[in-house]
């Protein structure tokens, strides 16, 4: 891409979220009634942690506060990434399923780019915020030395873990082009980053081996999580460098589907 | 033969608001029928032509008891369709052009099986109703496949299947051949005249004026909410005169005495003109002797007057 | 209204079923989504679970096998008895196609009662029983049911109490022009409440004595707990008869609610056609 064709995009990009604010002013009551829904949707699992510390019990080695900490980094992570990337999933399903993918390849610009333009999701940006609130008061109670190594590494693995949470939805909408209409995929991503919200040392050797190094989701709340407190968990540049690995992945899977679809029409 | 349905000055009023700030509304009453009495005789086919919003919907939705009366009273096979909905809905079918009764995925067969059941219609006559309705829809091979994949003209006629397999004496049709193409509608039109000949009752709103030329004898034309006419076709026809609308291509721009005797309603351009001709008055030999006289023509089209001409021709001349 | 006979009843409840049960087949790869989430979910439960019991016991009155078992009986029970009957039913009101259902012979509660029974006779062949086999053959899940009787008698009025919230979640669409909002603020309490999350017991003890007047735990968490074969919420141990008497009791009071405002949506919709 030159210089030229970076500014049509940022221009188009513009575009696109300055509608996408109107939309969500225009149907304020709505816009705001939906936010909350997702926000307290993704706020369940966190609530799951404080009714199980409630109970006294909790995960050997872990305070709730810290459990806390790494549920608001996944919460954060979810939002952001919602935001961005929240609707290409089904933007690509339903082009596919009413084949109307045509009019977005007949358009001057590359495909992906132009659907991820175009599914801007507002609404995550209220799961965002209650996440970054909910990361601010955990790592408060949790975060006893701040240190410029742990914030740095903080926010390299979180975006790290981005770059996974971007490279589920692409492998998700990828996906719809072979599993025509089946709106359901994004349940089969979602139970996936699962494992990316719990203290790692939970689970058996060979899921934690998983979820590290193969499926990424470890990086989406855990690991980063791990290093804004201090703990260092081996192998966790190593995983780093698979995430960005696995959002290649995920672009190049959607760009071949792209070719498919052009190749036999759907 | 006796009268199927009888409707005596019906009349529905809406209340909507208007939202005035953000709390306060401000209610309006609309009146979307007024005052409408008809009657149709069993087994005739009565067209209720009319624009969108004349309230021929709200009418007809009135006579299937889907829909309370404000006032005045409706009878239709000795039933009054809103108090005995139950009973009544049985011994009528209905097809409403944009709201589909069969199930998208899987083939009509399946769908008609379920109303089989809904209506208890037994094995036998299903079988038979079956049968010949598909031979007189010609869609025997179409009822087999997913409904998905059916022209909107076959799944017209599924549609029709669906609605009639109960054998209902009265059917109300609301606009079934919108969005068809010619030879679909003529398919359905030749059904529902097939169907008349077998006994049924029919009652089609349409504003699609040549619906009601090929199937009506009775027509009632109803504007803003009242019945403006109420009649046979001859009489609509003898009462509107011969008007066509003629759109002429010219070769070069007229100037008004080239136009001399001619009733001009529009201009698109120099060269694109409309006129309105009534051809009792002046026969086609007249009509184009006068034209090529003073113009050249390179384009001519003619054309009905469209509904809404008819509604306002019909409607002030019935003030008058 | 007046009630059809029985066996009318049942012809037309077996052919709508039968139609239902076709046009989702279309999709049964779909549910076969179910199998991989359901599977993962249950997992990363198990070693939640298996972690925070620790050496504990128990916790709030429940061990860990009966904890490991309540989860996966939520999750099979959840395949009996989900349903879209509200977003249908809002579907239909959205587009104007009710118009279809008022005009034909029966009461459109009943024909989405039998469509649900189609869509999960679907989805017990495509998410109940592979899930099963998975817990219990690869999982090595004990799950035998306390009393397969009782089972059967619980998760029949789950399957009800559900489809009767729904029900009269979808006639909300004859007053609000969008009910999104409504049946999203709903699926957040049916989630939080029903127990899929976490048994009810953990709950601050309010919201446990709470519970027992709202729907949701009679959807899941009752019918899993009768399962496990105890049941107790707000410190009060009730036994499976009389758990599931409170269960029934709540599913006639749902049903009058839903006649009460099929009845009010139907006068609206006479009334003004829309």
């Amino acid at each position: 891409m030159d210089a030229v064709a970076v500014r049509r995009y940022l221009a188009a990009y513009r575009v696109c979220l300055r509608i996408a604010v109107r939309q969500a002013t225009t149907y304020r009551a709505s816009f705001l009634l939906s936010s909350v829904i997702t926000l307290v949707g993704n706020l369940a699992f966190p609530l799951v942690t404080v009714l199980i510390y409630g109970s006294g019990a909790g995960f050997p080695g872990w305070t709730a506060d810290e459990v806390l900490l790494i549920q608001s980094v996944f919460t954060l992570s979810a939002g952001l990434s919602g935001l961005v990337l929240g609707g290409v999933v089904f933007v690509t399903m339903d082009r596919v399923r009413e084949g109307t993918l045509e009019i977005v390849l007949l358009k001057p610009v590359r495909p992906l780019p132009f659907i991820v333009l175009t599914t801007l999701q507002p609404e995550s940006a209220g799961v965002a915020l209650g996440g970054a609130v909910l990361l601010g008061w955990a790592a408060s109670r949790s975060v006893h030395a701040v240190s410029v190594t742990g914030v740095l590494s903080f926010v390299g693995l979180f975006l790290a873990g981005l770059c996974v949470m971007a490279g589920m939805s692409l492998v998700m909408a990828a996906t719809s082009f072979r599993w025509v209409g089946n709106s359901r995929l994004p349940e089969i991503a979602d139970s996936t980053r699962t494992f990316g919200r719990y203290p790692l040392a939970i689970f058996p050797r060979a899921v934690q081996s998983v979820v590290t190094f193969v499926v990424p989701v470890g990086m989406v709340g855990f690991f980063p999580a791990s290093a804004l407190l201090g703990r260092s968990v081996p192998g966790m540049w190593p995983a780093a460098a698979t995430c960005v690995a696995f959002l290649g992945f995920g672009v190049w899977l959607y760009h071949h589907q792209i070719r498919h679809y052009q190749g036999v029409g759907g | 033969m006796g009268s199927a349905v009888e409707v005596e000055n019906l009349s529905k009023t809406y209340v909507t608001y208007k939202r005035k700030g953000l709390f306060r509304r401000e209610p309006t009453t609309v009146t979307a029928v007024d005052d409408v009495s008809l009657t149709i005789e069993a087994g005739e086919i009565c067209g209720v032509l009319g624009p969108n919003g004349a309230g021929k919907s709200t009418t007809i939705k009135m006579l299937c008891g889907a829909l309370i009366p404000t006032s005045g009273t409706v009878r239709v096979l000795g039933y009054e369709p809103f108090r005995e909905r139950r009973r009544y809905v049985r011994e009528i079918g209905a097809v409403f052009g944009q709201k589909s009764q069969l199930v998208w995925d899987i083939p009509p067969v399946d769908s008609f099986l379920m109303n089989k059941a809904i209506y208890g219609v037994p094995d036998v006559q299903y079988r038979e109703t079956l049968d010949e309705l598909v031979s007189l829809l010609d869609v025997a091979d179409k009822i087999e496949v997913p409904t998905r994949v059916l022209s909107l003209g076959e799944r017209m006629k599924c549609e029709f299947i669906m609605a009639m397999l109960h054998r209902p004496q009265v059917v109300f049709l609301d606009e079934p051949t919108i969005g068809l193409d010619t030879i679909a509608k003529a398919g359905i039109r030749e059904f529902v005249r097939g169907m008349q000949q077998r006994g049924t009752t029919f009652l089609l709103t349409t504003h699609d004026l040549e619906d009601v030329e090929r199937l009506a004898e009775h027509v009632v034309i109803i504007g803003g909410g009242t019945k403006v006419f109420d009649g046979s076709l001859q009489d609509l026809k003898r009462s509107l005169g011969e008007t066509k609308i003629v759109e002429l291509t010219l070769a070069h721009p007229a100037s008004d005495a080239d136009l001399e005797g001619l009733s001009v309603v529009g201009r698109r351009s120099d060269l694109e003109l409309t006129i309105e001709v009534d051809m009792a008055l002046m026969g086609p030999a007249e009509l184009f002797a006068t034209l090529s006289r003073s113009l050249e023509i390179t384009d001519i089209s003619i054309r009905e007057l469209p509904m809404e001409r008819v509604i306002t021709e019909i409607y002030t001349s019935s003030r008058r | 209204m007046t009630a059809l006979p029985l066996v009318r009843q049942w012809e037309v409840m077996r052919a709508v079923s039968v139609v239902t049960y076709k046009e989702w087949a279309a999709y049964r790869t779909h549910s076969l989504v179910s199998v991989f989430v359901g599977p993962v979910y249950f997992v990363v439960q198990y070693f939640i679970w298996t972690a925070v019991y620790g050496g504990a016991g128990t916790l709030h009155g429940l061990e860990l096998t009966q904890m490991i078992r309540y989860f996966g009986a939520a999750t099979l029970i959840g395949y009996l008895t989900m349903d879209f009957a509200d977003w249908n039913l809002s579907m239909l009101v959205r587009t104007g196609r009710y118009l279809t259902f008022a005009l034909r012979p029966l009461h459109h509660r009943f024909f989405a009662l039998s469509q649900k029974v189609g869509h999960r006779a679907l989805g017990f062949l495509f998410e109940f029983l592979p899930c099963l086999l998975i817990f219990v053959l690869l999982f090595r899940v004990d799950m035998r049911p306390a009393s397969a009787g009782w089972l059967l008698v619980t998760v029949a009025l789950a399957f009800l109490m559900g489809f009767y919230v729904r029900y009269c979640l979808g006639l909300a669409s004859f007053w609000l022009v969008d009910a999104r909002g409504l049946q999203g603020v709903v699926a957040i309490l049916s989630g939080l409440f029903s127990g899929t999350l976490i048994p009810l017991v953990f709950f601050p003890h309010w919201l446990q004595v709470l519970q027992f007047f709202l729907p949701f735990q009679y959807m899941l968490y009752v019918p899993a707990m009768v399962f496990t074969g105890s049941y107790s919420l707000g410190s009060t141990h009730l036994s499976i008869p009389q758990v599931v008497g409170c269960q029934a009791a709540a599913v006639v009071v749902m049903f009058l609610l839903s006649e009460v405002l099929y009845r009010a949506a139907t006068r609206r919709f006479t009334d003004s056609g829309s």
